[in-house]
């Protein structure tokens, strides 16, 4: 009897964690998600940071400066330059075939200098056109479980199961998703049948970069409605160490990012219950916290690896075979 | 490729020097670029360029602020540029020269004894703590071949948030009011003769660049780390312990960036961590050992080079330039060195050279052996 009641509590703080940590994650999902597409044509995409960045400030210049009142308009604008951001960079590693490590992160680079130069102006300054949230099921309570799982605005339905089924379904059920995998295992051999492999590379790639400039975008049009400088603050590198987690399919990057939210959220929720660290102050216990998501996201790379070599049961999520490799034609 | 009378013809093998040429080449072309970018939002280049010359060469201030910074630049790119020979990315540098510092600070506040016997272990600390800050990283890249790029670059953030939380929480100095700061170590380094705030720190990267140089000049490992570099599996065909030798070679690279961190920390001055105390000297560190291609003659000419762009970049501050701009700067920047990488694997030819007398000279005289490693690009590209 007690231990139904622990039970039913237990899953209760479970839920509501995972429940809380939904919007925490979106720009992560989003932006992983971006991460992942071009990875699967054999692109890596290091620059996520700056693209986050990119899509962020230009929404909120779009908003602020432009006078665009509809949020969807402002998130657009977001992904676009997110876009051309992302386009730069394909032409550099998928045209002049410059080394993608380098050139990602000085994407990653440029685009967080970039945004925080244009942000300057704009600190602080509250968005008020956001996205509304939208119930999936009726009315509930505040604060409870279901509203946690069932309130929220359009992008994170979009992000949380429309994108990934529409992903799932293109990568593993269409032809063209078959070609896209092939010319991220294998580009000879996807050359070799017809499929074009730059058009492919530069293609995904771009609409990649757009789908992290979404991650930015929502960031400053519901998450945190307000332009600070670092606004991705490491959420792009997470968003590439959640691809890896994820073995490049798109239903386990939400499971990826979700991990890392619910590890935002954790902190929150220890603040609310007055939870506090053994051996340490009062204070500590954040600090600590702090450190988690990208210690838990670490840990979650490095366990199903270092289980597959151990274990011979547990299969490796391969990376896509040509990953990172530029295509010369005549060197298949 | 055919422009007109010339054609662009694929080299298989790049030597060394034009590599290094054309990557120099892309960075100026970079610098071009931001110069451009810089007059079309209204600021002067020429007028900054100056300014800037005059801010670092008008003074011994200038001068030594410059060495003050390329000291931990140096030693941060130091460290990748060795893990780059094995074509290894350690991009968590930045993280490993911060956790050396915060090491050495621990010892320091903690340790009674003489300066030179506490900075001695100051520097140990700071030696073992960098390098156990690479150890889960090198360890999985070593044995469960996953992929360090990620893993190194988010033990950076978990590293910022450890300093931060030493400066503001356990061993913050409750007596500064101003910036909130760990307790001083009461020792710094001893001064470089002749100069007002260098310590021999300065000496360290020089050192080290040195011995790294002969390493890979005169002994088996830094053959065998070459080896691995060019190809993985046929240094393991050829009896080299592959596995092992990354995991030495990351620990070591974390090892130079964490002494680093301690030098930082022991310059006047400085002497106590707060949650600024890296202005991400590591990336910095990255963009000279991509410039200097693994080469470390090159990281010192790179080092100084980005450390008076950095250092030219605080002074500037105030005149219309930002820290933002500077690493929007560094970001062309490492795009115009990978760009001039790549044009080095590319050569013009005469389009008419072909079937006579090749007079390029070198191609012709050593009967097509060079010739024939080329690969001729007309529209083959994809």
């Amino acid at each position: 009897m007690i231990s139904a009641q622990v039970l039913a509590l237990i899953d209760n703080a479970f839920l509501s964690l995972v429940g809380s940590a939904i919007p925490a994650s979106t720009v992560v999902l989003l932006a992983a998600t971006g991460a992942m597409l071009g990875e699967r044509v054999g692109v890596l995409n290091l620059g996520q940071e700056g693209l986050i960045g990119v899509g962020a400030v230009y929404a909120v210049i779009a908003v602020l400066s432009w006078g665009i009142t509809s949020p969807w308009l402002a998130l657009l604008i977001g992904m676009a330059a997110a876009a051309l951001a992302g386009l730069i960079f394909a032409v550099a590693v998928v045209v002049f075939r410059a080394n993608q490590v380098l050139v990602g992160l000085a994407l990653a680079l440029g685009g967080v200098g970039l945004s925080n130069q244009l942000g300057t102006n704009r600190n602080g300054t509250p968005i008020q056109n956001t996205f509304q949230e939208v119930s999936l099921g009726g009315s509930f309570e505040d604060g409870s479980v279901l509203e946690a799982f069932l309130f929220h605005d359009p992008i994170v339905y979009l992000a949380y199961i429309a994108m990934p089924v529409a992903l799932w379904f293109l990568l593993f059920r269409t032809r063209h998703g078959m070609n896209m995998r092939a010319v991220g295992e294998n580009p000879a051999a996807a050359d070799a049948v017809g499929v074009s492999v730059m058009r492919s590379r530069l293609g995904y790639t771009v609409l990649g970069a757009a789908l992290s400039g979404a991650g930015g975008a929502y960031m400053v049009l519901s998450f945190t409605p307000t332009w600070s400088p670092d606004i991705a603050r490491g959420r792009g590198w997470v968003a590439l160490a959640v691809v890896i987690f994820a073995g490049w399919r798109p239903g386990w990057v939400v499971a990826g990012a979700l991990l890392y939210g619910s590890m935002i959220s954790l902190d929150t929720t220890a603040q609310a219950r007055g939870w506090e660290l053994p051996f340490f102050g009062p204070s500590d216990l954040s600090f600590f916290l702090s450190m988690l998501p990208y210690v838990v996201t670490l840990i979650a790379i490095l366990i199903p690896a270092g289980a597959a070599k151990i274990g011979r049961r547990v299969r490796a999520t391969a990376a896509p075979g040509a990953l990172a490799i530029p295509y010369w034609r005549e060197e298949r | 490729m055919t422009f007109g009378r010339w054609r662009l013809v694929r080299r298989l093998d790049t030597d060394a020097r034009t590599a290094a040429l054309t990557r120099v080449a892309g960075a100026v072309g970079a610098l071009l670029l931001v110069g451009l970018l810089l007059l079309l939002t209204g600021r002067n280049p020429f007028w900054i360029f100056f300014e800037a010359l005059k801010a670092i060469f008008g003074s011994q201030r200038g001068i030594e602020g410059v060495a003050l910074r390329a000291i931990p630049i140096l030693m941060t790119a130091l460290g990748v540029a060795l893990s780059l020979r094995m074509k290894v990315w350690n991009i968590g540098s930045d993280g490993q020269f911060l956790v050396g510092a915060f090491a050495a600070v621990g010892v320091g506040i903690h340790m009674d004894g003489p300066g030179w016997l506490v900075l001695t272990a100051m520097a140990l600390a700071a030696i073992a703590a960098g390098a156990a800050w690479i150890l889960l990283p090198a360890l999985a890249r070593a044995f469960w071949d996953v992929n360090e790029i990620i893993t190194t670059l988010l033990l950076n953030f978990v590293a910022i948030q450890l300093v931060t939380w030493s400066a503001l929480g356990f061993w913050r100095d409750k007596k500064a009011a101003v910036i909130q700061s760990t307790e001083k170590v009461p020792f710094t380094l001893p001064d470089l003769p002749g100069s007002k705030s260098l310590t021999v720190a300065l000496l360290v990267p020089f050192l080290i660049a040195l011995a790294l140089w002969w390493v890979f000049r005169s002994t088996t490992v830094g053959y065998e780390i070459d080896t691995i570099g060019g190809n993985p599996r046929a240094a393991g065909f050829a009896g080299i312990r592959v596995r092992r030798r990354i995991l030495t070679v990351m620990l070591v690279t974390g090892a130079i960036a964490g002494l680093g961190g301690m030098l930082q920390l022991s310059a006047p001055g400085a002497q106590a961590l707060n949650a600024g105390f890296s202005a991400q000297f590591g990336l910095s560190g990255f963009i000279v050992a991509a410039l200097a291609g693994a080469s470390f003659a090159g990281v010192i000419g790179g080092g100084v080079f980005i450390a008076s762009m950095f250092y030219a970049g605080l002074v500037l501050q105030t005149k219309g330039l930002s820290v933002y701009i500077i690493f929007g700067m560094y970001g062309i920047i490492l795009t115009g060195i990978a760009l001039g990488e790549i044009a080095a694997r590319f050569r013009l030819e005469r389009a008419d050279a072909d079937g006579g007398v090749d007079e390029s000279g070198d191609a012709g005289g050593s009967g097509g052996v060079d010739g024939s490693g080329d690969a001729v690009l007309e529209g083959a590209t994809t």
